[in-house]
C-alpha cells in the first residue's frame, strides 16, 4: 500500500522538496503581519506603508516624479542596491556550506572597493572597456586574497574565522579610513573623491523613454554569480568536497578530502564574492566611500542568506524582499512619516521568523502524524465494528 | 488471566517510510529476565523506548502492574520505577561517579542551616553501600572520563538502582564489553533477578539469551514472531525465527592460499598529541589471501594502527610498505588510490556523512573518479546506479532508498552501507575495524562471507576486532595487541581461545 501524500500546508512543510521554500514564504507572511501590527500601533495604514515601500523601489508608480526621473529610474536604482546584496549573500552561502561563518564580508567589501577605487577609479583617461573589467577583476582578487588569508590563519594557526574576520574588519576599516582621510578625501563631503565615470559599474544618465536612468551592470554580474555558485555546489566534485568538509571534518579526512585546502579555497571563494559585492556597491551604487564606515550590507546579507535557506536561488528571492524594505525606506519615510529605521526592524523580524524554520517543520510533521493516526483509528474502529456484526 | 508487571498491547509505531512496530503485544512477569531478540532495525529499541517514555506509541496501550499508563517523558517512566541502560551511555564525563548517579535526585543539605547544597558526602556513602550490596564495584569519587567502559556501565546500573527501579531495560549491554566483562555482567543480571527485579534485555546475541534469559520474544521487521521459553528452544530455531529465513551457521572457510606480501609494517610507532606512544614499535606482514586479525581489548592501540596505515593518523616513526612501495608519507587519498579500503571504527563520525543521502555516502570515497565524475563534473546517474547495486547486494534497508538521509537509518544499516561500499572497491588491502559491531547474526554472517570472498580473491585483509569469536573464526594469522605492542603473532591454528585471551590481558610468554 502506498501512503497517500499529505496535502495542505502541513504537507508542504513535510515534503522534502518544498519544505524550505514554504518556511521562507511563511516567514515573509508572518513578518508582514507583525510589521502591520507595529504600523497600526504607530497609527499608520499598513497597506499604504507597504505600497510606499514598493513605490520607493520603482515597483509601483509614485504620485509624481521630479524632472528626469520616473518609475524606471527608481527601478534601476533598486536593482543597483540589490546586486551587491545578492553578491554578499552568495559570499556568506559559499562559506556557510563549508561550515565556515564569514562575518567579514563588510571588511572584504570595503577592501576591494577601496583598492578598485584608487587603482582604477582615480585613473585618468582609461577606456571604459578596460576600466570596468579591471574593476571587477580587482574586486575578485582583493576579496579572494582577504578570504584566503582568513582561511590560511585557520589552517595554519587554527584561528577561528569569526575572530579573525572581526579583527580584519576593524583593521581594514581604519586602514582605508586613514588613507581616505589623508590622500583621497573630498574636502566638501568628507568622503572619498567620486570615482571616474569610466570605472563605474553603472551606465549613468542613459535616456530611456524620456527618463534619465542609471543602468547597473552589477545585477548581471550578480545573477551570473548565482548560477556559478549553484553549479559549483550542485554539479562539481569540488563543490561536493566543500560540502563534505562542511558536514564533518573527520568524514572529509576519511574520504580523502584535503580539509585544509578546502577551508582555504572556500574562504577565498567566499571572499571573491564579497569583493565583487564591494566593487559593485562602491563603484556601482555609492561611488564614494565614507571613511571608517563598514557597509551594513555585509551583515544584512547574513539574514538574506538564511532567509533563502542558504541556497543561491533562494538568495535571489530573499534579497529582493529585504532590499525592497531597505531601498524603499526613504520614500516611505517621507510620504508616510515613519522613521526609516523601521526597515531594519522589519529585516530583523524577518530573520527571527526565518530562524524558526525547524519549529515550523516540526509543527507540520505533527499535524501530518495526527491526521494519519485519526485515519488509522477510524479504520480500526470500522474493523472492530465489522467483527462484532459478524 | 496471568498477572504481568508490564503489558504492552497492540503497540504500533511508525517513522517516515518505516513501520518500526506493527501491532506488537507482550506481557512480562515480575522477576524474570525477558529477552527481546531481533535483527537490526527489527524494532526492539523502539519498543522499549516507548516503555521508557521516550516515544509515544501511535496506537496501542501500555499497562504497568495492571494499570494503564501513558508516558509523556522518561521522567514519567522513572516515576513508575522503570530504568534503562542505553546502548550509548548517558553520563557526564567530567563529573564523578557519585555525581552522575545522583544527578537530578540529589540528596540535599543546608549549609550554615540556610543555603541549600548537594550533600555529596551522603551521596558517596549511599553509592558505596549500594555498590557493595549488588556486587557492582565502583569508586564513587572517580571521574567518569578516567574509568573504563565496563565501569561506566556499572554506573548506569547503579543509577537505576539508586532511583529504585524495579523494571530494568538493558539495550545491547554486551556490545561494548570484553568476554570476561560479559560474564561478569551476566552474573550481575542474575543477581538482580534474584533480588526480585524484572529485567528486559535487548540483544541480538543468542548465546547470551541462552545463558541468562527465562523467556525470549522474537521480533522480525517490526512484528512479534513468537515468545519462547528459552530452556526449550534451540539456538538454531531462535536464529531462524529472528531472521525469518534459514540461517547458515557454518562459514565453510576454505584453506588459505597465501600469495605475495601486500602490506609490510615495520617498527611503526604512533603517538597522540602529547607525544605519548599509543602504538609501540609494531611490525607485521600481510600476504595476499591472508586474514591477519588483531585481537585485543578495546583501547590498546588497534585503531591507531589502522589509522596510521590509511593515513588518518601520522606515524611518528617506522615505515608502511604497500606492494613494495613506501606509503608512509603519502596523503590519505593517494593511499586509497594505491589500493586500500578502510572500514573505520566510528561509523557515524567518520564512516558516513550523516546528513547526506545514502547514494552520496555510497560514493563517498570514489566520487572524484571516473565514472562518478569527469573533468570535475559529477555524474549523478552513476551515483544512483552504484547505490542501487550496493543496496541490493548488501541488503541495506532504509525508508526511501538511495535518497534516504543516512541519519534516519538504523546503525546496523549504516554499517552495512560502509562495509558494502568498501568491499566493492576490491582493493589489495582491506582494513576492517569492528566490521560487525552492532549487527545481527544474519548481517554478520553475510559480512563474514564477504570478507572470506575477498581473501579468496587474493586481497590482504587486516581485521581488527574486539570480538574474540570473530577473530578465532576468520583469522589465518592472529596478532595479539596489548598496550600498543603486539605481544604475539602466530598462525591461527596454533593458538587456543584461552591463550589468545590471556595475551589480551597482557600475559607474555606462558
Amino acid at each position: 500500500m502506498k501512503e497517500k501524500k499529505a496535502k495542505g500546508l502541513a504537507g508542504l512543510l513535510t515534503s522534502e522538496r518544498w519544505a524550505d521554500a514554504t518556511v521562507s514564504v511563511l516567514a515573509i507572511i508572518l513578518m508582514l503581519i507583525a510589521a502591520s501590527g507595529i504600523l497600526l500601533l504607530l497609527g499608520k495604514n499598513p497597506a499604504a506603508a507597504f505600497y510606499s515601500f514598493l513605490q520607493g523601489c520603482g515597483l509601483a508608480p509614485k504620485a509624481n516624479y521630479g524632472g528626469g526621473s520616473g518609475m524606471l529610474s527608481d527601478l534601476f536604482n533598486y536593482l543597483n542596491i540589490l546586486a551587491p546584496m545578492l553578491l554578499a549573500s552568495l559570499s556568506f552561502i559559499v562559506a556557510f556550506k563549508t561550515g565556515l561563518f564569514n562575518i567579514g564580508i563588510s571588511g572584504q567589501m570595503l577592501a576591494s572597493g577601496f583598492l578598485a577605487t584608487i587603482c582604477v577609479g582615480y585613473a585618468k583617461n582609461l577606456s571604459p572597456w578596460i576600466a570596468k573589467p579591471l574593476v571587477i577583476l580587482i574586486g575578485i582578487a582583493a576579496g579572494g586574497l582577504c578570504g584566503a588569508f582568513i582561511g590560511f590563519l585557520k589552517y595554519r594557526f587554527n584561528i577561528h574565522e569569526v575572530v579573525s574576520t572581526i579583527m580584519l574588519n576593524y583593521i581594514i576599516s581604519y586602514l582605508t579610513g586613514f588613507f581616505i582621510n589623508t590622500k583621497y578625501v573630498d574636502m566638501l563631503t568628507r568622503s572619498s573623491r567620486i570615482c571616474s565615470a569610466n570605472a563605474r559599474l553603472t551606465w549613468t544618465k542613459v535616456p530611456i523613454k524620456g527618463v534619465s536612468c542609471n543602468i547597473p551592470l552589477g545585477i548581471a554580474v550578480a545573477l551570473a554569480a548565482v548560477f556559478v555558485v549553484r553549479f559549483i555546489f550542485d554539479k562539481t566534485a569540488f563543490g561536493l568536497e566543500l560540502k563534505i568538509v562542511g558536514a564533518s571534518r573527520s568524514c572529509a579526512r576519511y574520504a580523502g578530502v584535503n580539509v585544509r585546502r578546502g577551508i582555504v579555497m572556500s574562504m577565498a571563494l567566499s571572499g571573491a564574492f564579497a569583493g565583487l559585492a564591494g566593487v559593485v556597491y562602491y563603484l556601482g551604487y555609492t561611488n564614494t566611500m565614507v571613511p571608517k564606515t563598514l557597509p551594513g550590507m555585509g551583515y544584512d546579507s547574513i539574514a538574506v542568506a538564511l532567509l533563502g535557506n542558504s541556497s543561491p536561488v533562494g538568495a535571489i528571492f530573499a534579497s529582493i524582499i529585504v532590499t525592497i524594505f531597505q531601498s524603499g525606506a526613504n520614500y516611505m519615510s517621507s510620504t508616510i512619516g515613519v522613521a526609516k529605521e523601521i526597515a531594519s526592524l522589519i529585516t530583523g523580524i524577518l530573520l527571527l521568523f526565518a530562524a524558526c524554520g525547524e519549529y515550523m517543520k516540526a509543527l507540520g510533521r505533527r499535524a501530518v502524524e495526527r491526521k494519519e493516526d485519526r485515519i488509522l483509528a477510524e479504520r480500526a474502529a470500522a474493523r472492530t465494528k465489522g467483527g462484532e456484526e459478524r | 488471566m496471568e498477572e504481568y508487571i508490564v503489558e504492552m498491547r497492540h503497540i504500533t509505531k511508525r517513522f517516515p517510510g518505516i513501520v518500526a512496530n506493527d501491532d506488537v503485544s507482550l506481557g512480562i512477569r515480575k522477576g524474570e529476565v525477558y529477552a527481546l531478540l531481533g535483527e537490526n532495525g527489527a524494532g526492539k529499541s523502539t519498543l522499549m523506548s516507548m516503555l521508557f517514555g521516550m516515544y509515544e506509541p501511535d496506537a496501542g496501550e501500555i499497562y504497568i502492574n495492571g494499570e494503564k499508563v501513558s508516558f509523556r517523558s522518561s521522567n514519567d517512566a522513572a516515576a513508575r520505577n522503570i530504568g534503562m541502560v542505553h546502548q550509548h551511555f548517558k553520563l557526564v564525563d567530567n563529573y564523578t561517579i557519585a555525581e552522575n548517579i545522583v544527578l537530578g535526585v540529589e540528596p540535599m543539605t543546608r549549609k550554615f542551616g540556610i543555603l541549600p547544597a548537594v550533600n555529596i558526602k551522603k551521596a558517596n556513602q549511599d553509592i558505596a553501600r549500594l555498590s557493595a550490596e549488588y556486587g557492582l564495584e565502583v569508586n564513587p569519587t572517580d571521574l567518569i572520563e578516567n574509568v573504563p567502559v565496563s565501569v561506566r556501565q556499572r554506573v548506569e546500573i547503579l543509577k537505576m538502582l539508586y532511583r529504585k527501579a524495579e523494571i530494568m531495560i538493558f539495550d545491547e549491554p554486551t556490545a561494548v564489553l570484553t568476554p570476561a566483562e560479559i560474564d561478569f555482567l551476566l552474573k550481575i543480571i542474575d543477581g538482580l533477578r534474584k533480588s526480585g527485579k524484572t529485567i528486559i534485555l535487548i540483544t541480538h546475541k543468542i548465546e547470551e539469551i541462552k545463558q541468562i534469559a527465562d523467556r525470549c520474544a522474537i521480533l522480525c521487521r517490526g512484528r512479534l514472531v513468537d515468545v519462547l521459553d528459552v530452556k526449550n528452544a534451540s539456538v538454531r530455531e531462535m536464529a531462524n525465527m529472528m531472521v525469518g529465513r534459514e540461517v547458515e551457521m557454518d562459514l565453510h572457510k576454505s584453506p588459505a592460499n597465501f600469495r605475495e606480501t601486500v602490506l609490510k609494517v615495520s617498527h611503526l610507532t604512533v603517538e597522540n598529541e602529547n607525544h605519548f606512544p599509543l602504538v609501540k614499535d609494531v611490525s607485521f606482514e600481510i600476504r595476499g589471501g591472508e586474514i591477519f586479525a588483531v585481537a585485543g581489548v578495546s583501547g590498546n592501540g588497534q585503531t591507531q594502527i589502522a589509522d596510521a596505515i590509511t593515513g588518518l593518523a601520522e606515524a611518528a616513526s617506522g615505515s608502511i610498505v604497500l606492494k613494495g612501495k613506501d606509503i608512509t608519507r603519502l596523503s590519505i587519498r593517494k593511499r586509497t588510490q594505491e589500493g586500500i579500503s578502510y572500514i573505520p571504527e566510528d561509523r557515524q563520525r567518520t564512516g558516513v556523512v550523516m546528513d547526506f543521502s545514502l547514494e552520496d555516502n555510497l560514493a563517498l570515497r570514489r566520487y572524484y573518479r571516473e565514472p562518478y565524475s569527469g573533468r570535475g563534473i559529477l555524474n549523478f546517474g552513476e551515483f544512483r546506479k552504484n547505490a542501487e547495486l550496493l543496496i541490493d547486494r548488501y541488503d541495506i534497508r532504509s525508508g526511501q532508498g538511495p535518497k534516504t538521509i543516512v541519519r534516519s537509518m538504523s546503525g546496523g544499516n549504516q554499517q552495512k552501507a560502509i562495509v558494502g561500499r568498501e568491499i566493492e572497491e576490491h582493493a589489495d588491502l582491506i582494513i576492517f575495524v569492528q566490521p560487525t559491531r552492532g549487527l545481527d547474526i544474519g548481517a554478520i554472517k553475510n559480512i563474514h562471507k564477504q570478507i572470506l570472498k575477498e581473501r579468496d580473491r587474493g586481497a590482504a585483509i587486516l581485521l581488527i576486532s574486539l570480538e574474540l569469536s570473530e577473530v578465532m573464526e576468520l583469522a589465518d594469522t592472529i596478532g595479539v595487541i596489548f598496550s600498543g605492542e603486539i605481544l604475539k603473532t602466530a598462525p591461527a591454528g596454533s593458538l587456543t581461545r584461552n591463550e589468545v585471551g590471556s595475551y589480551m590481558m597482557g600475559v607474555r610468554e606462558a
